[in-house]
C-alpha cells in the first residue's frame, strides 16, 4: 500500500506543478492583458487632458476641434498612428485603452484618461511667440516637478495626419527639449559646479585669470572669445556673468582642477562621459537623452572646448532644467519631473498618481547655494529690464552649430520665489534671422503660467 | 452493469447539462447562419452522450467516474472545435471522438490484466520498433507523418501507450539484481533506459522534439518508481543522482539543440509578431480578446491564424468562450487524470501506470498550454481530447482506458502461468 501510495504523491507533485503553472499563467494574463491588446488592430482610446481639463489628444477621433488646436504639442503628446514613437501617448498608450480584462473593450462609456500637468493655454502662448522661429521650451514647478510648459517647433497638428510627411521640416516629429543640443556657454554652469566640489567656494572665488579676447592654451591652440578685446582680470562671478571662453579654458588647465575629479562631478551631474553609445533617462516613459561629453586632457583643445559648451558636448533642454532645480531650490537634488499628473482607467477610478520624486544628491548643499547667488547676480545684473517682474537666477549661451554655420541661443534659469517655483530651458534657432530673444520669451512664458500659482 | 443506479442516473443527467448549457451559450451568443446547424450539433453530442451511457453499462467496472468525464471533456471538445469561426459540426473531430471512446474500451480491455501483459511485455518494445521503422520507411523526409490518402498518421503518438506500459511491465523486476564487476544491474532497467535513448534520438532526427519532454517524463515518473521499488521510502541518494542526471540531459540537449530550437528558446514574440513570434503574440492576444467571458462562439479572430484547432487551441477556446470556459476544459481533465489519487490503484503495476498515464497528460498540456501563452518555448504538441488530430485523439483514449483499467483491474494468471510455479514468467527471463 506504501508502494501505491507513492505513486499517488507522485501523481499529486505532477498535477500541482501544473496548477501553479496555470496560477502564474493566470496572474500573468491578468497583469499584461492590457498590453496584449494594445498589440491587436482594435483599439478603443480615451484622452489626455492637461491641467485644467482641456483636451490634448482625443483617442475617439469624434469630435471636431479648431485647425492646429494641438499643434504646441503635437510632437510631445503624440498620437496611436506610429509615426512619433517617443511621445506621450505611444509610450503611455495601454493606460489610454479602454479595456478591461472582465469587460473587455469598450466603445462607448470606457473612461481611461490621462490627465497631464501641462498648462495648454501657456503653452500656446509661448509656442505663438515664436512665430517663424524654430526652437523650443520647457519649463516646470521645480518643487512639485510638474512640467507646465514643453513644446517644439516645428510641430505637427496630429489631427490632420501625415500624408504630406515628405514636405515636413526636420525635427517635426520629435519634441527638442527631449534631445541632446549644443549647450553653448549654459554648460558653464555644470563647470562652475564642478570647480565648486573640486576646490570649493573660497579657493575658486580667489582664482583670477586673465582675458584678452582670446587664448592660447598649453596645447598652442585660440580659444576665443566673444569679446575680441577681452574681459580683462576676473573671478568666477565676473566670468560667469561675462560669459568669458579664456576664463575658463584657464580654469579647466588649473592644477586645482585635476581632469578625473572633473569627470567625477561631471558623471555625478548625469553626463555620460568618453562614452560612446547615447543612453537615456525617462519621464514618464518617454525617453530622454542623457548629457554627454568628451573629457580626456585638461590641456587638449576639444576638452577645454566641451567644458565651455561647444565642441561634442550635448544636452537636452529638460535636463538643462533639471539641474536649475537642483540649484534653485539649493539642496544639490534635482526635483525629477513627471508629465503625468493621474490617469484614470476604464471604469473611472484614479491610478498612477504622481509623486514628488528627487534625484540623487548631485553636488553639494555649499555647491547649490553658492552657484544659486552666481546666477541670481548675473540675473539681478543683467535680466532685470528684459525679464521684468520677477527675480531669476540665468544663464545665457549661444551654440555655434553646423560647422559654425548656425548659432542657437539658449537661456536657462530660474525664479527664485517659494510661491512661484519656475525653472526652464529656453532654445531659439538660429538666433541670428530672429527678431525674438530668449528673454522675451521668458518673459511671456513666465507672465501665463502666473495664473497656476495666483488661483 | 453498473453498481450504483443514483450514481449513475445523476452522473448522466450532469454530463447532459453541462454540455446543454454550452450549446445554450452557442444559442444566445454564438455565430450561426442558419439555426439548423446549431440543432445538428446539439443532436450530435446528445445522440453520442445516450450513446456511450448506455454503452458503458457493458463493461464491467468498479468506477465509471473517468467514463464520465471522458464523455464529458470529448463533446466539449466537439462543441468547441464546431464553434471555431461559425457554428456547424465539426464532422471529422467528431468522428475521432468516437475513435477516441473505442481506443478507450479497448485500452481498458487489454490493461486490465496486468499478469497477462506482464507474460508480453515483450511485445511493447518490439512495437515501439516496429513503429520507428514505419516511420523510417513511410514517413516522408525526416518527419513523423504517414499519408495514407488524404488521411495523415502520427506513428509516433502511438509509441506514447506502449512506453507507458513498458515502464510498469518492468516495475517488479526491479529484484532481480545482477553483479556485473563491482556494480549491482537490474536488466530490466537497462533495456528501459536503451529504449528511452532510442526514442529521444529518434524524435531528434524526425525533428519532432516537442513530444520529447513527454517521453522524458514518462521515463522519469517510471524511473523513479523503480528505483525505489524494494523499499518503502524513497531512497534520497538515488533521487539526488537521478536529477542530477536529468539536469545534465537538459545542459545537452539545450547545448546541442538545432538552430530553430534555439531560436524558439530566445524569440521575442513582440518585437517579432509577424514572424516567428506570429501564433504566440495572436494567441495572446485573442485570450485578452475574450476576457473571462470570451466574445462568443464562433466570433473570435484566431480561426484564421494557422494551428488554431491544435497548437494553439486554447486560446482559440479562451478568445471564443472566455476563460472561465478555459480553466474548467483543463479542470475535467486534470480531475481525470487525478482519479487515482480518489480511487487509489489496486497494484503497484496500475499504479505506476497511472502515474505514467498522469504524466503524459499533465507535460503535454503544459507544453501546449504555456508554450502557446509564451511562459515556455512554443511546440506543436495537443491537449488531450481537445486539440484536433485523430492519432491523438486515439492514443489519448486508449490511455484514458489504461486509467480506468487500474480502477477496475482483473487478476487472473494465464495457464501457462500456473504451470511455472517455482520461476514466475513475468520476471525477465535470462
Amino acid at each position: 500500500m506504501k508502494s501505491i501510495r507513492r505513486c499517488q504523491h507522485i501523481i499529486s507533485l505532477i498535477i500541482v506543478l501544473f496548477i501553479i503553472g496555470m496560477a502564474v499563467l493566470v496572474l500573468k494574463i491578468q497583469r499584461e492583458a492590457s498590453f496584449y491588446m494594445m498589440n491587436s488592430d482594435h483599439h478603443e482610446l480615451g484622452y489626455v487632458y492637461d491641467r485644467n481639463g482641456d483636451v490634448l489628444f482625443d483617442g475617439t477621433g469624434e469630435n471636431q476641434y479648431p485647425e492646429n488646436y494641438f499643434i504646441d504639442v503635437g510632437n510631445l503628446i503624440g498620437d496611436d498612428k506610429g509615426q512619433m514613437t517617443n511621445t506621450l501617448v505611444s509610450k503611455n498608450i495601454e493606460k489610454l485603452n479602454n479595456y478591461s480584462f472582465t469587460g473587455g473593450l469598450i466603445s462607448n462609456g470606457g473612461h481611461a484618461s490621462i490627465f497631464t500637468t501641462i498648462d495648454h493655454e501657456a503653452n500656446r502662448a509661448v509656442y505663438n511667440a515664436y512665430g517663424a522661429q524654430k526652437g523650443c521650451v520647457t519649463a516646470y514647478n521645480y518643487l512639485t516637478g510638474e512640467i507646465l510648459v514643453s513644446t517644439s517647433l516645428p510641430s505637427i497638428d496630429v489631427t490632420k495626419g501625415y500624408d504630406a510627411i515628405e514636405t515636413f521640416e526636420s525635427g517635426t516629429l520629435i519634441s527638442k527639449t527631449l534631445y541632446g543640443t549644443v549647450p553653448g556657454s549654459t554648460q558653464k554652469v555644470s563647470t562652475v559646479i564642478s570647480a565648486l566640489e573640486i576646490m570649493g567656494q573660497e579657493r575658486l572665488f580667489s582664482k583670477a585669470f586673465n582675458c584678452e579676447g582670446q587664448y592660447f592654451n598649453r596645447s598652442g591652440l585660440n580659444i576665443d572669445c566673444h569679446n575680441r578685446y577681452g574681459h580683462g582680470l576676473q573671478n568666477i562671478q565676473q566670468a560667469v556673468e561675462n560669459s568669458c571662453n579664456p576664463f575658463f579654458a584657464q580654469l579647466i588647465e588649473d592644477d586645482d582642477m585635476p581632469l578625473n575629479r572633473v569627470i567625477d562631478a561631471y558623471r555625478k551631474l548625469g553626463y555620460a562621459v568618453n562614452e560612446e553609445e547615447v543612453s537615456y533617462f525617462e519621464i514618464d516613459g518617454i525617453e530622454c537623452e542623457r548629457a554627454s561629453t568628451t573629457l580626456t586632457d585638461s590641456y587638449d583643445f576639444s576638452t577645454q572646448w566641451g567644458c565651455i559648451g561647444q565642441g561634442e558636448t550635448l544636452v537636452s533642454p529638460v535636463q538643462l532644467m533639471m539641474w536649475q532645480s537642483a540649484i534653485a531650490t539649493g539642496t544639490g537634488r534635482m526635483t525629477m519631473p513627471h508629465l503625468i499628473d493621474h490617469c484614470v482607467d476604464v471604469n473611472g477610478n484614479v491610478k498612477d498618481s504622481a509623486k514628488i520624486e528627487y534625484s540623487e544628491q548631485l553636488f553639494s548643499v555649499e555647491t547649490a547655494n553658492t552657484m544659486k547667488q552666481i546666477l541670481l547676480t548675473n540675473g539681478a545684473n543683467h535680466y532685470t529690464y528684459s525679464i521684468s517682474g520677477y527675480n531669476v537666477g540665468v544663464k545665457s549661451g549661444t551654440a555655434q552649430v553646423d560647422d559654425g554655420a548656425n548659432e542657437n541661443s539658449l537661456l536657462v534659469g530660474f525664479v527664485d520665489d517659494q510661491n512661484f517655483p519656475i525653472a526652464f530651458c529656453i532654445l531659439i534657432e538660429k538666433k541670428n534671422n530672429s527678431f525674438i530673444t530668449t528673454e522675451q520669451i521668458t518673459q511671456i512664458l513666465l507672465d501665463n503660467l502666473r495664473k497656476d500659482f495666483t488661483m | 452493469m453498473y453498481a450504483n443506479p443514483v450514481a449513475y442516473v445523476f452522473s448522466c443527467i450532469f454530463v447532459l447539462l453541462a454540455h446543454s448549457a454550452m450549446l445554450a451559450n452557442a444559442f444566445f451568443y454564438g455565430n450561426y447562419s442558419d439555426i439548423k446547424d446549431l440543432i445538428i450539433l446539439g443532436g450530435a453530442v446528445v445522440a453520442l452522450d445516450i450513446v456511450y451511457f448506455i454503452a458503458i453499462l457493458f463493461f464491467k467496472q468498479i468506477s465509471y467516474a473517468v467514463d464520465f468525464l471522458l464523455i464529458l471533456i470529448l463533446n466539449m471538445s466537439v462543441i468547441f472545435q464546431s464553434c471555431f469561426g461559425g457554428v456547424h459540426l465539426d464532422i471529422k473531430h467528431y468522428v475521432t471522438c468516437i475513435a477516441a471512446l473505442v481506443s478507450c474500451k479497448a485500452g481498458f480491455l487489454i490493461c486490465r490484466n496486468y499478469k497477462k501483459l506482464q507474460d508480453k511485455k515483450y511485445i511493447f518494445y518490439i512495437g515501439i520498433c516496429i513503429l520507428m521503422v514505419m516511420i523510417v520507411l513511410f514517413a516522408g523526409e525526416r518527419s513523423m507523418w504517414i499519408k495514407i490518402g488524404s488521411f495523415s498518421v502520427q506513428p509516433s503518438e502511438f509509441i506514447k501507450p506502449l512506453f507507458v506500459l513498458a515502464c510498469a511491465t518492468s516495475v517488479m523486476d526491479q529484484q532481480k539484481k545482477h553483479k556485473i564487476l563491482f556494480v549491482n544491474v537490474v536488466y530490466e532497467n537497462i533495456a528501459l533506459f536503451a529504449m528511452t535513448a532510442v526514442i529521444c534520438l529518434f524524435q531528434w532526427w524526425c525533428r519532432d522534439l516537442g513530444s520529447l519532454p513527454t517521453f522524458v517524463g514518462i521515463y522519469c515518473c517510471g524511473f523513479l518508481l523503480r528505483i525505489c521499488y524494494p523499499k518503502a521510502k524513497f531512497s534520497r541518494k538515488k533521487l539526488i543522482f537521478a536529477c542530477i542526471i536529468l539536469l545534465i540531459f537538459c545542459a545537452v540537449a539545450y547545448k546541442f539543440a538545432p538552430e530553430y530550437v534555439q531560436q524558439r528558446l530566445h524569440v521575442d514574440i513582440w518585437n517579432d509578431k509577424n514572424g516567428d513570434g506570429y501564433q504566440q503574440s495572436r494567441a495572446l492576444i485573442g485570450i485578452a480578446n475574450g476576457g473571462w467571458f470570451g466574445v462568443g462562439p464562433g466570433k473570435g479572430y484566431l480561426h484564421n491564424i494557422p494551428a488554431y484547432e491544435s497548437d494553439i487551441v486554447f486560446s482559440t477556446i479562451c478568445e471564443e468562450w472566455g476563460l472561465l470556459y478555459g480553466l474548467m476544459m483543463v479542470c475535467v481533465i486534470l480531475i481525470m487524470v487525478a482519479v487515482p489519487l480518489i480511487n487509489p490503484p489496486r497494484s503497484y503495476y496500475h499504479a505506476t501506470m497511472s502515474t505514467g498515464v498522469c504524466a503524459a497528460f499533465v507535460v503535454q498540456m503544459a507544453l501546449n498550454i504555456f508554450g502557446s501563452c509564451n511562459l515556455i518555448p512554443f511546440t506543436g504538441v495537443t491537449i488531450p481530447f481537445v486539440s484536433a488530430g485523430g492519432s491523438s485523439m486515439v492514443v489519448s483514449g486508449f490511455m484514458i482506458g489504461m486509467l480506468i483499467a487500474c480502477q477496475s483491474p482483473v487478476f487472473r494468471e494465464s495457464a501457462s502461468n500456473k504451470k511455472q510455479k517455482e520461476v514466475p514468467a513475468w520476471r525477465w527471463s535470462e
